[in-house]
């Protein structure tokens, strides 16, 4: 077995030597410290990130209530403030109804009293014109001469026989 | 495979081939396979930890990460076993670890030698850990550092067999040490080439049975690999563990 042959016993344990120390110095001075200080360095900067994290949590936090608070008061003012206007606007609606009531009444009197003085003065007029073409049409078809006042009379009597 | 009809040993591949012969003072310090092989561990475990770090960024490249990984690994073994005590032997296991690791896997690549298969080595190795343990326990606790060897809560009548004991398995330590990776090694990689031999010799396709085997085998030996360099660094953390605390 090569293993035991001691002929590079010295030469081996010489290279081990020199490799090995190599080896440690090598990683403790230089390889090690850079690996630490990569590790310290993410570390260091979590911790802040976390702390940085909690300090805008609780910021937030504050504004969050802030916030409630406000929300809390305008909704009661926004109340509030429906239930005044709506009764000073229930007050003034109730004028101007009653404004609008008159106003209209009086509009409906005056309509009423224009329709019945056109009326008459139609029924007037076509009194007028039957009249007229009463008298026409007797002076065409027959040959009586008749006053207005006749046929007034006749018209009137035709009118209480239908009415 | 070299000549026909020469024959090869599976434990050809342990075989150490100088590159050059040189003495200095009357010690040999030739230049072998095995110098070559932990000379490329080392440049390996330096290169990638500086070049992945280099960046330093915050958020680490997939590479960088491994090294990040690699350190939690070890030091997370150094603090489970040992405690605050331990942050001081970080940079020797960390080397260890990767020494071992690295070297166990270059050992994997096909024709580089694999030095960890050497008892010398890790004989050499485990021993810095044994004699830097016992400096470390009678640093720490004096003369008290005997006391190690004495079980407390036992019957009196049995220390005289308790004491020999724990005596002989606390000298064994560099010995089981150092023969658990040289074996573990040794064993995985003559088994690869025995059943390399059988692919060659094997007639027909039959040769294919034993090529399935090696590939398996080569999964199984880098799980070794791996698992000797942190069974060796685990060890070195719990041993250092006993120079702080006895019993």
């Amino acid at each position: 077995m090569p293993q035991l042959n001691p002929e590079f016993f010295v030469s081996q344990l010489f290279w081990l030597v020199v490799t090995f120390s190599f080896l440690l110095v090598f990683l403790w001075r230089i390889s090690l410290p850079r690996i630490s200080n990569v590790l310290e360095k993410r570390e260091r900067k979590i911790n802040e990130d976390l702390t940085a994290a909690k300090e805008l949590q609780s910021e937030a936090e504050n504004i969050q209530d802030k916030i409630e608070q406000q929300l809390k008061k305008a909704r009661s003012d926004a109340s509030e403030l429906i239930k005044s206007s709506s009764a000073t606007l229930q007050e003034k609606s109730q004028i101007e109804i009653s404004k609008l009531e008159k106003e209209l009444d009086e509009k409906i009197n005056d309509s009423s009293k224009k329709i019945e003085k056109s009326k008459n003065e139609s029924v007037n007029q076509i009194q007028g014109q039957i009249n007229e073409i009463t008298k026409l049409t007797l002076s065409k078809v027959t040959s009586f001469e008749v006053t207005e006042d006749e046929i007034k009379n006749a018209i009137k009597n035709s009118e209480r026989s239908l009415n | 495979m070299a000549a026909k009809g020469e024959k090869h040993s599976p434990l050809e591949q342990f075989e150490i081939i100088p590159f050059t012969r040189t003495e200095i003072g009357g010690y040999d310090i030739s230049f072998t396979n095995s110098s070559l092989s932990m000379i490329i561990t080392v440049a390996v475990i330096t290169l990638f930890l500086t070049l992945t770090v280099n960046a330093r960024s915050l958020v680490p490249t997939r590479m960088q990460l491994i090294s990040e990984l690699m350190y939690n690994f070890v030091a997370q073994l150094l603090t489970d076993t040992v405690g605050d005590n331990g942050k001081k032997y970080f940079p020797f296991v960390f080397s260890l670890f990767m020494f071992v690791l690295i070297g166990n896997m270059v050992g994997m690549v096909p024709y580089q030698f694999t030095f960890t298969s050497h008892i010398i080595v890790t004989f050499a190795l485990a021993s810095v850990v044994f004699i830097g343990v016992t400096i470390l326990g009678f640093v720490n606790h004096g003369i008290k550092f005997f006391t190690f060897f004495y079980i407390p809560g036992v019957p009196f009548y049995m220390h005289p067999l308790l004491i020999p004991i724990e005596i002989i398995s606390y000298l064994s330590r560099p010995i089981s040490l150092s023969v658990r990776l040289f074996a573990n090694m040794l064993a995985g990689h003559t088994l690869l080439k025995v059943f390399a031999g059988f692919v060659v010799a094997m007639p027909f396709f039959t040769g294919a049975l034993p090529l399935v085997f090696i590939v398996a085998l080569t999964g199984l030996e880098i799980l070794i690999a791996f698992l000797q360099a942190y069974v060796f660094a685990i060890l070195t953390c719990l041993y250092i563990n006993d120079a702080y605390h006895l019993h």
